[in-house]
């Protein structure tokens, strides 16, 4: 559907040096007024709303720019992406209710939007990761697929291409979360080319479209990949990287985090995790009795603490039902 | 600022005294952002509404327009004016475009005019993102409906575009010919706020004629006595390429200055017949309908349509291009009312034809649909993959991206056609809608050829057009009716004329030492292809020496006694030594040495069996050799076949004897398709 106000969420989203949960703050200051965000560019004053010279300036510019963006949002649809804002009730439920304010304002996607809909999880874990770790993640997926429950990963090499493979392999329903834009995973929409018609792939992005890979957008791309699950899986985890550095925000997040207790051989980071509150889980992903040293976890809370957060940082985000409320009409 | 300050701003950039109050009107309007519709008569002054607001904006104002034509001969008169006015289309060079596109880029130009299917090109998607874009204007906007008469699947995006642009970026669509029911369709799908502005229709300055007949030698006749006699000059619509070239062909036979002009025709010999005409060096150019000439020239004095187009408004956008300066016009329409063995009226059936067989069946839309629900894949790819025409797969492309069953994306530098998640069924319904419609417009034609109303008057009522003025003007009314005079004399010219006139075969390449040869006689449209078929299907006698005596002239006609070395003949798919027989002969009288030793080196297939040209030419790819190669060192070489369909197979072997150092091959053929004969 053509609509004309992608125009102005795409270029919203696009607007630099505006933080998402800024830009998320002038969406709300639009709904509690009841108007749209076509308003708020159309508006003189920005529909009233507070801000900085700089932000002023910022959105002006931007104003300046609605053409070229929709000559951007009309070749995106004409390729059969799909753009969903974050006010849209195709938006995904899950990744709202887990980031807030710090929700990307808009997915690129291609394939069945459906699947933001349906209960999901995440397998996450080391691109080198070992033959267990595989094992492990193969076991999730096929457990997560038979319970009609949609597998989130991140299309890296190792345990997310597994979890990918699986899901799929299982019959099962998977959202690839892209560390790039949208367009330029023309490899890879090929290569599933008939589980996304199919209904059973959703590719989704939250870079802009024309972003190549590159290691920036892989770390913020794990922020997506966890708080589009409700459970998150980890199957191996060094003590620094992506995943360790997901994992350890998840946690002071209180997010359900099951981590697969490892063997005494193994080299890996999966039981600080689990010492610092994750859920130990066996090889086929059920859960083990935890026994947990909570000295050593509190030590550790504090090397976390320090740990640059891989986004945002607004306040009173701490996962209350009122302030999932507030965010619900985004 | 006021009407008048902005008056003397137009004065002093276009050098005109006064908007008109209705251009005003419009001009107003865009000059505070709002978005118009604009229905005028060709003639009435639709571009100063967009070329005057484009000169007060700050940025740049895009036109999106099919017509290439125009927008030459308007960004040439913009320029000379010393408004800075630039096109990107298929006619200029990727460099030029891409100069033309940093220009823009870089503010240096006011207003660019653009053909829509540029909006596919990658430098300028890039270009979209950092131009200081003021305005946006469609052109020809009928084309966005398909209720309209020259609907184009590309224009579908500019409307995307346009749904898609802020809501205070102006935006006008002007047409020259819409009835109530496409104005709708464009408001509706331009959507938002916008304002239609209409005026009245009538073109007081033509005479309209009706010249019915009955037989296709009546029009030649006709035509041939009379166009001479008419002022100026002027265009021959024919329904056909194969007739734009038997038309010029007969007039030319005839002492008329005329030339053909077709799709078939390369960029370089259209601009030079557009600008021909412009310079009134021919007394007319014949030309498909089809074409959308848009040529900017004020003065066509008549325009003659040999067949009925395929509805009134088709007819009236069509004879529109004529007499814009607003002198005395003449405008005639033959239609050929003999009836065949079914009481069908002949002139009735090549515009139903083209109705019945505008889309292809379902199976075919089905075949297409499964290829790609499988795999992306190309245009020629999915030719491939279903063996269908390239007409058929760009109709059944067209309509499943219009259905959203499929997208169409860029994928680097190729173009995938990709199956969409949640594809609706296809929607045949549509289809049959559209196809009532079209023939509902069809017999409205034929209603304009049969009326007693005055002509013009008919025309407007078909658009809708409610002014309340006299009409007069054509041979309902005040002018002689015009009836063709076919004797004897006349007969035995058509008969010299059909002896002489011969089908060229177009196969000249830069890469390949080959020539344009000639045909005998077009297969369809004589008893040519009859004696063919019997000899090749049906009784395996050789060719009657009929063909031999046609095919030998049409030799000499072509090459005269260009001296030849040797004569080579395509090898047959199957046994049978009809053409080697024939050339045999052939070589005999002309005297030149027959040589045998052309030959298949593997199995093909007959290429009527392939339907596109891609399958045709791998069919025969690298299918041939020479047995001795070292002979055709420098050789001048005629090359005999029976039928030239697609020219695969000569060109093929055209090449082949290039490597081995041939100075030229000629091909000679008997008969020469019309598109889908066989």
């Amino acid at each position: 559907m053509i609509n004309q106000e992608l125009t102005y969420w795409v270029a919203l989203v696009h607007t630099p040096k505006i933080w998402t949960s800024r830009k998320n703050e002038m969406i709300a200051h639009c709904f509690r007024r009841g108007k749209t965000i076509a308003d708020f560019f159309e508006s003189d004053s920005f529909l009233g709303m507070e801000m900085n010279p700089q932000e002023y300036d910022l959105l002006l510019q931007t104003k300046s720019e609605l053409p070229n963006y929709a000559f951007m949002v009309e070749k995106l649809l004409n390729q059969g992406y799909d753009i969903v804002p974050i006010t849209s009730n195709e938006y995904s439920p899950t990744l709202k209710a887990n980031l807030k304010y710090n929700s990307p304002i808009v997915l690129y996607t291609k394939g069945n939007k459906q699947i933001l809909q349906e209960k999901s999880i995440a397998i996450v874990g080391s691109r080198n990761a070992n033959e267990t770790s595989l094992l492990f993640t193969d076991n999730v997926a096929k457990k997560a697929s038979s319970e009609f429950k949609v597998v989130v990963s991140g299309f890296a090499k190792g345990v997310d291409k597994q979890a990918l493979d699986s899901a799929l392999n299982y019959k099962g329903q998977s959202i690839i979360v892209l560390p790039q834009g949208i367009t330029t995973f023309a490899s890879g929409m090929k290569k599933y080319y008939k589980q996304i018609i199919e209904g059973d792939v959703l590719v989704l992005s939250t870079f802009h479209p024309k972003s190549p890979w590159s290691v920036e957008l892989a770390m913020a791309r794990n922020s997506i990949i966890y708080g589009l699950a409700s459970e998150i899986y980890v199957a191996q985890s060094d003590d620094k990287g992506g995943t360790w550095s997901g994992v350890c925000d998840g946690l002071k997040k209180g997010r359900m985090i099951y981590v697969r207790k490892p063997s005494d051989k193994e080299k890996c980071a999966n039981n600080i995790l689990i010492g610092m509150g994750a859920n130990p889980v066996d090889v086929e992903g059920f859960p083990i009795h935890k026994t947990v040293d909570y000295e050593v976890s509190e030590g550790l809370w504090a090397v976390v603490a320090e740990a640059p957060a891989s986004y945002g940082n607004v306040e009173g985000e701490t996962g209350t039902s009122q302030s999932a409320q507030l965010s619900l009409p985004l | 600022m006021d009407r008048q300050e902005h008056e003397i701003r137009l004065k002093q950039i276009f050098g005109i005294d006064h908007f008109y109050d209705e251009q005003w009107e419009a001009i107003q309007r865009i000059l505070s952002g709002e978005r118009i519709l604009m229905i005028q008569r060709t003639g009435f002054g639709k571009s100063l509404c967009y070329q005057y607001p484009a000169t007060q904006f700050s940025g740049i104002t895009v036109i999106f327009s099919p017509l290439i034509a125009l927008m030459r001969d308007q960004v040439k008169a913009l320029n000379s004016k010393g408004i800075s006015a630039r096109y990107i289309n298929s006619e200029q060079s990727p460099e030029e475009n891409s100069n033309t596109i940093q220009e823009a880029l870089a503010g240096k130009v006011k207003i660019l005019y653009i053909a829509p299917e540029r909006q596919e090109n990658q430098e300028w998607i890039e270009a979209t993102r950092k131009m200081n874009l003021s305005m946006v204007v469609i052109d020809e906007a009928h084309t966005i409906s398909v209720w309209g008469h020259d609907f184009r699947p590309t224009f579908r995006r500019i409307i995307n575009l346009v749904k898609l642009l802020p809501q205070s970026l102006p935006v006008l669509a002007t047409t020259a010919t819409a009835t109530k029911r496409v104005q709708q369709d464009i408001e509706r799908q331009i959507g938002g706020k916008l304002t239609t502005i209409r005026g009245n229709l009538v073109r007081s300055n033509f005479q309209l004629y009706v010249i019915k007949v009955h037989s296709e030698d009546e029009k030649l006749v006709w035509l041939a006595q009379n166009l001479n006699n008419l002022d100026g000059t002027g265009l021959i619509y024919t329904g056909t390429r194969v007739d734009t070239e038997v038309y010029a062909k007969w007039l030319s036979f005839n002492g008329i200055n005329a030339i053909n002009y077709n799709a078939g025709h390369d960029a370089d010999t259209r601009k030079d017949i557009e600008n021909g005409l412009m310079q009134n060096r021919f007394k007319c150019v014949v030309s498909t309908n089809a074409l959308g000439m848009g040529i900017d020239k004020p003065d066509i004095r008549f325009i003659i349509h040999t067949q009925i187009p395929a509805s009134p408004i088709h007819y009236y956008q069509e004879i529109g291009r004529a007499g814009r300066d607003g002198k005395p016009t003449t405008i005639v329409l033959f239609y050929n009312e003999a009836k065949d063995e079914n009481g069908i009226d002949e002139d009735y059936k090549l515009p139903k034809a083209f109705i019945d067989g505008a889309r292809p069946s379902i199976e075919r839309y089905s075949k297409a649909i499964e290829a790609l629900k499988n795999e992306p894949l190309s245009e020629r790819g999915l030719m491939k993959a279903t063996n269908l025409k390239q007409t058929q797969v760009r109709v059944i492309k067209a309509d499943l991206i219009d259905q959203g069953i499929v997208r169409e994306v860029i994928n680097g530098k190729t173009k995938l056609l990709e199956y969409q998640f949640g594809a609706k069924e296809l929607d045949v319904q549509a289809f049959e809608e559209l196809r009532k419609s079209k023939l509902k417009d069809l017999d409205a034609m034929v209603g304009y050829v049969n009326t007693t109303k005055p002509r013009m008057q008919y025309l407007c009522e078909f658009l809708d057009d409610e002014a309340l003025v006299c009409y007069l003007n054509c041979d309902n009314t005040n002018l002689p009716k015009q009836t063709v005079a076919l004797n004897e004399q006349w007969q035995n010219k058509l008969i010299e004329f059909r002896g002489a006139c011969f089908p060229v075969l177009e196969v000249e390449t830069r890469r390949s030492n080959i020539v344009n040869g000639v045909a005998a006689s077009y297969y369809g449209v004589s008893n040519v292809g009859n004696a063919l078929h019997r000899c090749k299907y049906e009784n395996g006698d050789d060719f009657p020496d009929f063909l031999l005596k046609l095919t030998l002239s049409a030799f000499r006609k072509t090459f005269g006694n260009a001296g030849f070395d040797l004569v080579l003949y395509v090898p047959p798919t199957h046994s049978g030594d009809l053409v080697r027989n024939f050339a045999t002969k052939f070589a005999s009288v002309i005297k030149v040495t027959i040589s045998h030793k052309l030959i298949k080196v593997r199995q093909t297939s007959e290429q009527k069996v392939f339907q596109n040209a891609y399958l045709k030419q791998d069919n025969v790819k690298d299918a041939f050799s020479y047995l001795d190669p070292n002979e055709l060192i420098g050789k001048r070489i005629i090359l005999i076949d029976d039928i030239f369909d697609s020219g695969a197979t000569i060109k093929e072997i055209g090449k082949l004897l290039t490597t081995m150092g041939a100075e030229i091959i000629a091909p000679v053929t008997i008969a020469k398709t019309v598109g889908g004969d066989l």
